[in-house]
């Protein structure tokens, strides 16, 4: 009922566009690298985890900031 | 600070400035009767009393208040709400104008000699600010896509292969969920914080040097005070746009919400 049947969509006025991607990496790192932090607390792997879940983190985030702002 | 120069000083200006300032004494022994509560009340009685006169007697050519009024009001549903959200958020434009309204208020109240702090500068208020919009456009993204289609929106991107869920659902859900209610209200806390804290380092600064023992460090006060007034006028600047910045974000939000697909 609501959204989609604009007959085109409101122009992107661009003023969060900094905010959103900043966010999506800050997140995706933090996240991630919580995720290792946790199964570094579980497994005792001298950080390690929390270094890999980091980089998969940063890919998510440059993935999803990509797919957001690529036309 | 010898002893002679502070009995000299007509008053021992409070240096340096603390957080306590940002925890107003409750008055007539009422614990939350602080002045930024009768700040608040002020504020909303300024704005239905504003909007209420300048719409009682309302003309084709609109008189001076009704035009600022209607001005305003214009502003916000043509330029923000009509802009960001689409011919849907016409709905929003009542909301939105009056939270802009608020915080302008609330904000410059940081510069009015007197009252000379924002409400806005204690983490409460722009929390309460935040909290009011994330349940609106979780409401009407549930309104929107019903429970299950509101998160299947915003947690699973399409287009996208079906493994980088496990990667990705994680990231949105705290973007969408935990994120946005947080910086929103943070950005609006930490510029008023961090105002009304630069004035206060410069105009008590200035007192401070101007105590001061040396004859030399006295004249410095000049330019203290000098970066008061510069900062003061950069305040100006800070209170209305962050006003701005909270309204447009919070119709970012329901955009996102109302949308198909972000």
């Amino acid at each position: 009922m609501t959204g989609g049947q604009l007959p085109q969509p409101p122009k992107r006025s661009g003023a969060n566009d900094g905010w959103v991607a900043i966010g999506y990496l800050l997140s995706g790192i933090l996240v991630w690298s919580g995720v290792g932090w946790l199964i570094d607390r579980w497994l005792h792997l001298q950080g390690i985890p929390i270094a890999i879940g980091a980089i998969i983190g940063a890919i998510g985030g440059i993935y999803l900031v990509m797919r957001r702002f690529s036309p | 600070m010898s002893k002679v120069a502070s009995v000299l000083s007509l008053e021992d200006p409070p240096w340096p400035p603390s957080v306590d300032e940002f925890f107003p004494p409750g008055l007539f022994g009422v614990e939350w009767l602080t002045k930024f509560m009768l700040m608040v009340w002020l504020a909303i009685a300024l704005i239905i009393i504003f909007f209420l006169v300048a719409y009682r007697n309302p003309k084709i050519v609109p008189g001076r208040m009704q035009w600022l009024a209607e001005s305003i009001y214009g502003f916000t549903r043509d330029s923000i709400a009509k802009e960001v959200i689409g011919h849907e958020g016409v709905r929003f434009a009542p909301y939105l104008t009056t939270l802009l309204v608020f915080i302008a208020i609330t904000n410059v109240f940081a510069l009015i000699p007197l009252l000379q702090i924002s409400p806005n500068s204690h983490i409460a208020f722009p929390v309460m600010l935040a909290l009011i919009t994330y349940i609106l456009y979780l409401y009407w993204g549930v309104k929107a896509h019903g429970a299950w289609g509101y998160i299947k929106t915003s947690l699973f991107p399409p287009n996208v292969p079906w493994p980088m869920y496990v990667l990705l659902t994680p990231i949105e859900f705290v973007m969408v969920f935990l994120m946005r209610p947080f910086t929103l209200s943070l950005r609006l806390f930490a510029n008023m914080f961090a105002g009304h804290m630069m004035l206060l380092v410069f105009t008590l600064g200035g007192f401070a040097l101007l105590n001061a023992e040396s004859l030399f460090i006295k004249p410095l006060s000049i330019l203290s005070w000098g970066m008061t007034v510069l900062l003061t006028l950069f305040e100006t600047l800070v209170a209305l746009l962050q006003a701005y910045v909270f309204v447009l974000l919070t119709s970012s939000y329901l955009q996102s919400s109302l949308a198909e697909e972000h």
